[in-house]
């Protein structure tokens, strides 16, 4: 018979308050296989993890049960505790009877008699523990970064500096995502290219980073220190090998397409590349506007090219990588303006998003920073910003706030007002969340100097009318209808996860929240972790941010791979499942079930052996072996049976 | 194709048009309509009245009566009837203390109603099922250079729950006289509101939407205007003389029923009769070839 | 009233983390269900449900992961056909397949685990004491 310690928590009130903890005890110190019950106020402080200490040590306990809050809070609190008394770890259980008990149920009794049941079967389940050694793992040093936007790029450059070597891999061209389009950042109004394009550079040219750019994940496998991904280089129809960036081939191109990087307020050619500080600065040829690949005439490209570099015959290829930690860092696109019927739907030329006025700021945009508006390239006198346009509405779009839109609307009105003193700047507004260092200020600045006019209300009604945009909305802090004839107006539309987000959480096994951002594994102790081990989330793919926050927390990312990769190995959970040689009758029933291909038959012994390394645990095989062959360690049939058997007696 | 017909009171007088035509023109699509044999006015009054259980029970007692007749749908013409009867519907659904409050109320024992027996559908989304192509190719005729301004008022469209289509950018009357040969005019006051009841006690408010509307359409090229609503017909058409008494610079617009330009397109002549209109559509009907 | 005794088996990853959510969210349930935390819903063997129904379970609800959400890719799935089949033999057997209820709920849904949890208990107090013959 096991020695059994059992230690109930009061948890100040939030146990003790519905469950009459001593009435527990006072029933279950006789219970089979008890040498020693206690409870205490808080067993996870230092007194109450010093009595299970001494306890063992002094009744030499093989088993404990802790009753108090859930596992996943503090198994390892107590776990630890026991081992550093010579108790194996796995031999020591928490009975959860706070979160799954005392916090859910009113009635004392009825809760008392609950905590009652799940700790005994608690004690079952301990009587029949085995010690167990976690499996020892060996970590590929290596890391990966998806998505080469400011987060990707902070990521990459903190982890390669670190001595690790990093793959980047980025779907478009080239590196720099969405901040290489602004024209002047918040709240210092720095350019944005400027601070940029060195991290671009330094990455490039980071011998520990290999950058695959207009390049896609395609499949994951493995798990934390060992992943396999599989990557999907995309057909550039330019020998990169080649190819020197001189850019004779973008120049005489005759296809025009509307670039994505101005969001089409300019063209680009069919072979391009998305900006000129691009890195890596060579071209693609974007196949589905390509005269040669529509009709199998032109090749213009093909016979300037000094270098011949141009080949129409690529095709994609795949390449496979072994990576030990994973950067998400997708980034976010902008709500499309298609699906704000109320705000014209995308059909009004002048009724814009936050990305393209950034276009049409920058210096090096398609107006050369001076600003005109698209309809008609007037230079416009009155322009009306809109706050919230999708985000904090949850009737019709989204319930999150976007956070950055506040700032970078003061920035807009600021620098539009900078660039024409004599025009007037509006801002339609709910709140003014300027909670950043520097940012009340800016926002003051923009206000008092800028004579920005904020008015505090929702926009009930856009239109056109003779070449305005005429503007009607409530400012409920005079309560009067505004009605204004602009010539240009700018949504701050919501910050949406970019696309293709949903197909790599399920590739990388990691959440998506209600709004589609990534979960992180908590929300304010873990927010850099998914709930995947060795899978890290940076920037707006786990929740909309600025670029300070979407740059320190790839750094924290960062920190995260690094402090895996400074071990020697990792420790995987031994509760994995295990064969019974003797009972195996090697029907590889098991081999089919299990999701990580880590068991396999072995056909001349006539059993199935199991990859320790590879089984993650989670017992489907147990159950579906029909001679109870396999079994899952410490958490046996006959545990289980035990455990029912302590629930209904 | 049978369906439950709920008139509603206008429907009767000084909307007659609306119901001759649009009864014409549903008979012309195969669509019999069968008015319910006995009904309440939709009770949209009471909207004007503090106390939402009064506003409820008069609708509920049409649908009840349309449910013990055997009908699982029922068309409205007028927008009005369709939102009360519509909002009164989903204000019963699935909320079993609302029910029982009303059941109670009706004292109707086993009859009793829960609100999803019987659907309430408006004309568009009727047009919708039978397919606009189908519309087009019964009704429509080519050669039909009329400018026509499609208003859809509020009624239609909000609450969102009930609206027949996107309710900050509907197209389905555009699309509906797409498909019959005119041109429908894009005007941004389509959706604003006709001012309503305000016709009664401020009748000023009523002046003004009905400039800025019909002026809207005007600037924008529209030579007739259609509506799918009796009140939003009476306070857009009947106030424009008035105005016009006070500026003669502003240019009147007459104001149809859609289904009174439908009839015509489909060459019923008859149902109409003129007297219930303010500014006389007469000569531009008859300019395109219509009359 | 008669109070039936439910065996709750509970995937770790989100169905126990559910339960877990609705406690620290103070949300309130039925107090006649034990969970047996496992890994992932399909360690659970058919033969425990039945060992649980021998024992004197008035009822069995398996909680795990949605469908696509599996922590471990495609547990769930097994559990779904397990469990579908084992209703119909528990049919065949003479039992209601009520008592057995296999339901997707996620770490997030501490309101669906309460209310999940509630309607459960109240079903199986409804269809009373649990009759098993015993073998």
């Amino acid at each position: 018979m096991r020695k059994i310690g059992v230690f109930v928590c009061h948890c100040g009130i939030n146990i003790a308050g519905t469950v009459d903890v001593k009435a527990v005890v006072d029933l279950l110190k006789d219970y089979p296989g008890v040498a020693y019950i206690q409870d205490y106020k808080y067993m996870c402080s230092d007194p109450g993890q010093n009595l299970i200490k001494t306890k063992i040590k002094e009744l030499n306990l093989d088993g404990v049960v802790v009753a108090a809050c859930s596992p996943t809070l503090h198994e390892a609190t107590f776990r630890g505790a026991s081992e550093s008394v010579g108790l194996n770890p796995y031999r020591t259980e928490i009975a959860n009877i706070r979160e799954q008990c005392s916090w859910v149920h009113h009635d004392k009794a009825a809760a008392t008699a609950k905590a009652q049941l799940i700790i005994k079967a608690a004690i079952e389940k301990v009587k029949l523990d085995e010690e167990l050694q976690p499996v020892k793992v060996p970590i590929t040093r290596r890391a990966m970064v998806i998505g080469g936007g400011i987060a990707g790029i902070q990521a990459a450059l903190s982890i390669a500096n670190s001595g690790y070597e990093v793959v980047l891999v980025e779907r478009q061209s080239s590196i720099g995502g969405h901040m290489a389009q602004l024209s002047e950042t918040f709240p210092t109004l720095d350019c944005s290219q400027c601070i940029l394009t060195p991290k671009m550079v330094e990455v490039a040219q980071h011998h520990k980073i290999k950058l695959l750019a207009y390049a896609t994940v395609e499949d994951v496998s493995g798990f934390v220190g060992n992943f396999k991904v599989k990557i999907k280089q995309k057909a550039r129809y330019v020998d990169w090998d080649k190819c020197t960036g001189c850019g004779i081939c973008m120049e005489k191109c005759p296809v025009k397409v509307p670039s994505e990087f101005d969001e089409e307020l300019a063209n680009r050619k069919a072979i391009y590349t998305p900006f000129p500080q691009a890195v890596p600065n060579k071209p693609v040829l974007d196949s589905a506007h390509c005269t040669y690949f529509k009709t199998g005439k032109c090749q213009i490209c093909k016979k300037l090219c000094p270098f011949d570099a141009i080949d129409y015959t690529q095709t994609d290829t795949f390449i496979e990588e072994d990576v030990g930690a994973i950067v998400v860092a997708t980034g976010y696109e902008l709500y499309s303006l298609k699906s704000l019927p109320e705000y014209g739907g995308g059909k009004i030329v002048d009724v814009i998003d936050g990305l393209t006025f950034e276009r049409i700021l920058s210096a090096s945009g398609p107006y050369g920073g001076i600003v005109r508006r698209p309809s008609d390239g007037q230079v416009p006198r009155e322009v009306v910003f809109i706050k919230c346009v999708g985000s904090r509405d949850p009737e019709n779009h989204f319930p999150y706030c976007s956070k950055v839109c506040c700032m970078y609307t003061t920035k807009h009105a600021m620098l539009y007002k900078h660039r024409v003193p004599e025009g007037q700047a509006y801002v339609f507004y709910m709140d003014v969340r300027a909670d950043g260092k520097g940012y009340e200020e800016f926002y003051q600045r923009a206000a008092t100097e800028d004579q920005v006019v904020y008015l505090r209300g929702k926009v009930a009604k856009l239109y056109r009318e003779n070449g305005k945009v005429v503007v009607t909305g409530i400012d409920t802090l005079s309560n009067r209808m505004i009605e204004i004839k602009a010539d240009l107006v700018v949504l701050a539309s919501a910050i949406r996860p970019a696309a293709g987000i949903t197909e790599l959480a399920k590739l990388l096994k990691i959440g998506i929240d209600q709004n589609g951002f990534l979960t992180e594994a908590h929300p304010k102790l873990r927010p850099v972790e998914s709930l995947t081990a060795g899978v890290y989330l940076a920037g707006c793919a786990q929740a909309p941010r600025d670029i300070p926050d979407a740059v320190a927390q790839a750094a924290g990312a960062a920190a995260m791979v690094t402090t895996l990769f400074a071990r020697d190995y990792l420790y995987h959970e031994p509760i994995i499942a295990g064969v019974n040689t003797d009972l195996c009758s090697g029907c590889g029933i098991c081999v089919g079930v299990c999701p990580y291909a880590a068991r396999s038959l072995n056909r001349s012994k006539g059993v199935v052996e199991v990859n320790e390394i590879l089984c993650e645990g989670c017992g489907a095989c147990v159950a579906a072996c029909p001679s109870g062959a396999a079994q899952q360690k410490n958490l046996t049939d006959e545990q289980i049976h035990q455990m029912i058997k302590a629930i209904l007696t | 194709m049978e369906i439950g017909y709920y008139p509603g009171c206008t429907l009767k007088t000084s909307a007659r048009n609306f119901e001759r035509t649009a009864l014409a023109v549903l008979e012309l699509l195969g669509i019999k309509a069968v008015e319910l044999s006995e009904w309440y006015c939709c009770g949209v009054n009471f909207s004007q009245v503090q106390d939402n259980l009064m506003l409820q029970l008069a609708p509920l007692r049409t649908l009840m009566k349309a449910r013990d007749s055997g009908f699982t749908r029922i068309l409205t013409l007028c927008t009005m009837c369709y939102n009360t009867l519509r909002r009164a519907s989903l204000f019963l659904q699935a909320d079993e203390e609302r029910q029982r409050i009303i059941n109670d109320f009706m004292d109707r024992g086993a009859a009793s109603y829960r609100g999803d027996e019987v659907t309430v559908i408006d004309l568009l989304t009727l047009f919708r099922e039978i397919g606009i192509s189908e519309i087009g190719h019964k009704i429509g005729r080519s050669g039909i250079d009329l400018k026509v301004a499609p208003y859809y008022g509020c009624m239609l469209l909000r609450p969102r729950e009930v609206a027949v289509d996107d309710a900050s950018d509907p197209t389905i009357m555009e699309e509906v006289l797409q498909s019959v040969g005119c041109q429908p005019v894009a005007y941004p006051m389509r959706i604003e509101c006709c001012g309503s009841y305000q016709i009664v006690n401020e009748p000023a408010v009523v002046w003004q939407r009905t400039r800025l509307i019909v002026e809207s359409a005007r600037q924008n090229g529209a030579e007739v205007m259609v509506v799918l609503c009796p009140l939003c017909h009476y306070n857009l058409d009947s106030v424009q003389l008035e105005i016009q008494r006070t500026d003669s610079r502003f240019q009147t617009l007459p104001v149809l029923y859609l289904t009174q330009l439908l009839a015509l397109l489909a060459g019923i002549g008859e149902g109409n009769d003129w007297s219930l209109h303010s500014v006389d559509p007469r000569p531009i009907l008859k300019a395109k070839g219509l009359l | 009233m008669f109070e039936p005794r439910i065996v709750a088996f509970f995937c770790k990853w989100c169905t126990s983390a559910g339960a877990d959510l609705a406690g620290t969210a103070r949300m309130t349930y039925l107090p006649n269900s034990v969970n047996i935390q496992v890994m992932c819903s399909s360690r659970v063997d058919p033969e425990h449900i039945l060992d649980a129904f021998r024992n004197g379970a008035d009822g069995v609800l398996i909680g795990g992961c949605h469908p696509g959400d599996c922590h471990y890719k495609t547990g769930n799935y097994q559990t779904l056909k397990r469990v579908t089949l084992l209703k119909k033999m528990l049919t065949e057997l003479g039992m209601e397949s009520r008592r057995l209820r296999l339901e997707w709920i996620s770490a997030a849904e501490g309101q669906k685990l309460a209310r999940v949890v509630t309607e459960f208990s109240e079903e199986i107090r409804r269809l009373g004491k649990i009759k098993v013959r015993q073998l």
